[in-house]
């Protein structure tokens, strides 16, 4: 009785891929009926050792219990069987089978027994109402690749949720949440605490959600555990920083940033040398344009170079987001720049018009998984150039353009998989960064994204705006467009913008007034 | 109170919800159904004897090998993969049923001898695909050219009789009155392929596996016994194909099934099924498999030069694809 019994231990974890080693001997222990915060930098090895508890991985050495029987190294078993569930960042989701469908489906466990449509609608109506009882009725008939990702997001949380399993894996459930959602999450989750004495691992960069719903953190670093089953009580938001061994970055950030900044600067002169003389001079011109952008009586007009917020549930920012790439035609929305329509057909116009996108659906429409990382680099570099062949400039310039922003790789030709989340993120981004667009725009760029990596990611928009990129910036965290925005547009839940907000009165409250969601 | 005033409208709506899902469920069947009669019909002005009880109880018997086959395939196509092995295996069952003849064998062994072709060389396809990894497509490929080539060497190239009083059962015999044996295998297939497709767990899992294999994984599925259950179906459905057409027929050849694996693939897809899985029907492709049989037999009575078949056959696929690929990027 001296040592507290755990529903799972996991000791000595070891894993790698290829060369590169991400867990290096790791231990966890989760207890029935807490909330175990797991936080850790980007790349850290958060993702992989879930997906070992979870079966997805096969570990390479070290040994996992759970509820005092021994996990075998090749598993998959516990899910299947229904005592561990698993929302992954990356969502497992049928795209071509019903809502209700989806939800039902792991607890069919016997192939011959009978398939009931009606049964499943019951069970997903039941799992969604936990979180969104409107949505629930809405939604669960309907195919879940007709599904937004937010939408896929709930849908993912309430199987998991709705499973009975003893244990939730819960890596970053909330990235695509809206804080009212994030709120009611929480409380099922306290619910279902109380009711079942589950255990929930729970992953997030929000330190506010991890202080309001965790009750007890490992902090894991470079693949081994810095701290230990540490009460969040006891342990301060600097010390958890720190333990993570991001405490410093900040300065180092904004210098590898300028660094890169430079470097891009001399390789447009050289790009563009020739036809334009002086690259120097060049680049003053190109970035002249005011940005005027209208819809239904509210305008926002701003210089280039300016950051402009997009705040509100997901469905106006990305309507406006798709007008401005030509992803969708632009409707409702008037869209100049320099006094000149600036939307596109397609958004391979408005790439070559210099309008870069960073989609916030990263697996989807972000990475090329198939290609090699020096393809994910300049691939918006050939769009644009209509250049279609790997020359030696090119890995130059990504070689140079991975060292200036610090990203981690073995080489230019592994794949983007062996990068982290929050490293692939930078990548996308430095596919921009190659091209100095007009206007750069970027959906949730620091989703699940640590903080050391978000800084960089800050510190790289504010860079660019300076050089004379406008920033259209979408994100569902006040407290970004607050500390970076010049201005904000705000929207109301259907999607209509409502007001245009100036620096001085951005803040979260007025964000939360103005969107219909608190912050 | 609240809840009984709440659940009456609900419950409505739900149920016409679920008529109206069915209806769209099998629109592109019932699209498919409409064009075989309009087809047929547009023939029959031309040639009235295609309308005949005779020539319409050919095209059936003719259509029933591909309709089977087709029905394997569509198996494998649900999961996202394909099965090229399937004419070879057509063959192969024919050639080895007729071996056991001629060594003596009766129809009943006979007959087994040449299933245990398809469940050989789908069990293979399965355990390359799902626990070697290889990808269907390379797979099926070399089996297709492996048990084509082995029906020429297990005779030598020669044809081989077949003739047996026991095959009654499996061809024009009638267990049901007015139904032939060979429309009756059909419709049963048909059904219980449709019944599992949609009303147990299994065929939902096919339908999974298809949709994302990574994700059917994740949530516990047993992917590759799943898997390796479509391939060895698949092969099985081939032979008893083989059996059934061989029946009437009373020959095996080497050749019999070189025509059909395209034949049966084109069935599955003019039936509504994407080849990167997820979608397809059992209905879809019986109708697929009839549409191609009708095309063909019409084409013949009509007199349309034997070289033009094939562009007629393929016109109507790119037809009816797009029409579905139209009619779904509407709604």
């Amino acid at each position: 009785m001296t040592e507290q019994r755990y529903l799972l231990t996991a000791r000595s974890i070891v894993k790698s891929f290829g060369p590169t080693s991400v867990l290096k001997g790791f231990d966890l222990s989760i207890a029935a009926g807490e909330v175990h915060a797991f936080l850790g930098g980007n790349g850290a090895g958060k993702s992989t050792l879930i997906k070992i508890i979870s079966g997805q991985f096969e570990r390479d050495g070290g040994t996992l219990e759970f509820d005092g029987a021994a996990l075998g190294a090749s598993v998959g078993g516990h899910v299947a069987a229904g005592t561990i569930a698993v929302v992954n960042q990356e969502l497992a989701l049928l795209p071509h089978l019903s809502v209700a469908e989806n939800i039902a489906m792991p607890r069919l466990r016997r192939g011959t027994a009978r398939y009931s449509e009606r049964a499943s609608m019951d069970i997903a109506i039941e799992a969604l109402s936990l979180i969104d009882p409107h949505f629930a009725r809405e939604s669960a008939g309907r195919l879940v690749g007709d599904l937004t990702l937010h939408e896929r997001q709930l849908v993912e949380i309430a199987r998991a949720l709705g499973s009975g399993a003893k244990l939730l894996l819960l890596d970053e459930p909330t990235a695509n949440l809206t804080a009212a959602e994030t709120t009611r999450l929480f409380a099922v989750i306290r619910r279902l605490i109380a009711d079942t004495g589950l255990a929930v691992l729970f992953v997030s960069h929000r330190m506010r959600e991890i202080r309001q719903i965790a009750d007890v953190c490992t902090i894991i670093r470079d693949g081994k555990t810095a701290v230990d089953r540490a009460a969040l009580d006891a342990i301060t938001d600097r010390e958890i920083v720190e333990c993570m061994g991001q405490s410093v970055v900040v300065d180092e950030a904004a210098a590898s940033v300028a660094e890169s900044a430079e470097w891009g600067r001399a390789d447009l002169a050289t790009q563009h040398g020739g036809s334009d003389g002086a690259g120097a001079q060049a680049t003053h011109v190109t970035h002249r344009g005011a940005l005027r952008i209208e819809r239904d009586g509210v305008t926002i007009e701003v210089p280039a170079g300016a950051i402009v917020g997009l705040a509100g549930a997901p469905v106006g920012p990305s309507s406006l987001i798709d007008a401005l790439t030509g992803i969708a035609p632009a409707g409702a929305w008037a869209i100049t720049r320099d006094g000149a329509r600036a939307s596109y057909s397609h958004p391979c116009t408005g790439a070559r018009d210099g309008v870069g996108f960073v989609s916030g659906d990263r697996s989807n429409k972000g990475i090329l998984a198939t290609l090699p990382i020096v393809d994910n680099l300049v691939a918006a570099a050939r769009v644009v150039n209509r250049r279609n062949v790997v020359g030696r400039a090119e890995i130059e310039q990504s070689t140079q353009l991975l060292e200036a922003l610090k990203i981690r790789a073995g080489s230019l030709w592994d794949l983007p998989a062996t990068l982290s989340g929050g490293t692939q993120q930078k990548l996308l981004i430095a596919r921009w960064l190659l091209l100095r667009p007009k206007l750069l725009v970027l959906e949730e760029p620091t989703r699940g994204v640590d903080i050391r990596t978000k800084r960089e990611i800050y510190a790289l928009i504010r860079k660019m705006a300076q050089q004379g990129t406008t920033i259209v910036w979408w994100s569902t965290e006040y407290i970004e467009l607050v500390e970076l925005c010049d201005t904000v547009l705000a929207f109301d839940l259907d999607g209509k913008p409502t007001e245009v907000l100036r620096h001085a009165d951005v803040n979260e409250t007025q964000l939360a007034a103005a969107t219909g969601m608190a912050a | 109170m609240k809840s009984v005033t709440h659940s009456m409208p609900e419950g409505h709506v739900r149920r016409s919800g679920a008529g109206r899902r069915l209806l769209s469920a099998y629109r592109t069947e019932i699209a498919i159904a409409l064009a075989i009669i309009v087809i047929e019909l547009a023939v029959g002005m031309i040639v009235p004897a295609a309308l005949s009880g005779g020539n319409i109880s050919n095209v059936t018997q003719a259509a029933a090998p591909l309709v089977i086959m087709a029905f394997g395939v569509l198996l494998v196509i649900i999961t996202g993969g394909i099965d090229l092995s399937v004419g070879s295996v057509f063959s192969l069952t024919g050639m080895v049923t007729g071996l056991a003849m001629a060594h003596g064998y009766g129809g009943i062994a006979s007959s087994m001898a040449g299933l245990s072709v398809g469940i050989l060389i789908g069990a293979l396809n399965g355990a390359l695909v799902t626990f070697v990894g290889l990808a269907p497509f390379v797979v099926t490929l070399s089996t297709y050219a492996i048990a084509g080539s082995l029906s020429f060497i297990v005779t030598d190239g020669h044809s081989l009789p077949i003739s047996n009083p026991d095959y009654w059962l499996l061809n024009s015999g009638t267990l049901i009155p007015g139904l032939p044996n060979y429309a009756l295998w059909c419709v049963l297939l048909l059904v219980a392929i449709e019944f599992s497709l949609r009303k147990v767990v299994a065929g939902r899992w096919l339908y999974a596996i298809g949709s994302s294999s990574s994700s059917a994984r994740v949530i516990g599925i047993p992917v590759n016994r799943v898997r390796l259950a479509a391939y060895l179906l698949s092969g099985l459905f081939a032979s008893f194909a083989s059996i059934v057409s061989v029946s009437y027929i009373s020959n095996a050849e080497a050749t019999a099934g070189s025509s059909l694996m395209l034949q049966a693939i084109a069935a599955v897809v003019i039936g509504g099924a994407s080849l990167f899985g997820g979608t397809g029907s059992a209905i879809g492709a019986l109708l697929g498999a009839l549409m191609i049989t009708i095309i063909q037999n019409g084409a013949n009575l009509i007199g349309v030069n034997s070289f033009w078949q094939g562009t007629v056959t393929g016109v109507v696929i790119l037809i009816a694809v797009l029409v579905d690929r139209v009619t779904k990027a509407r709604r």
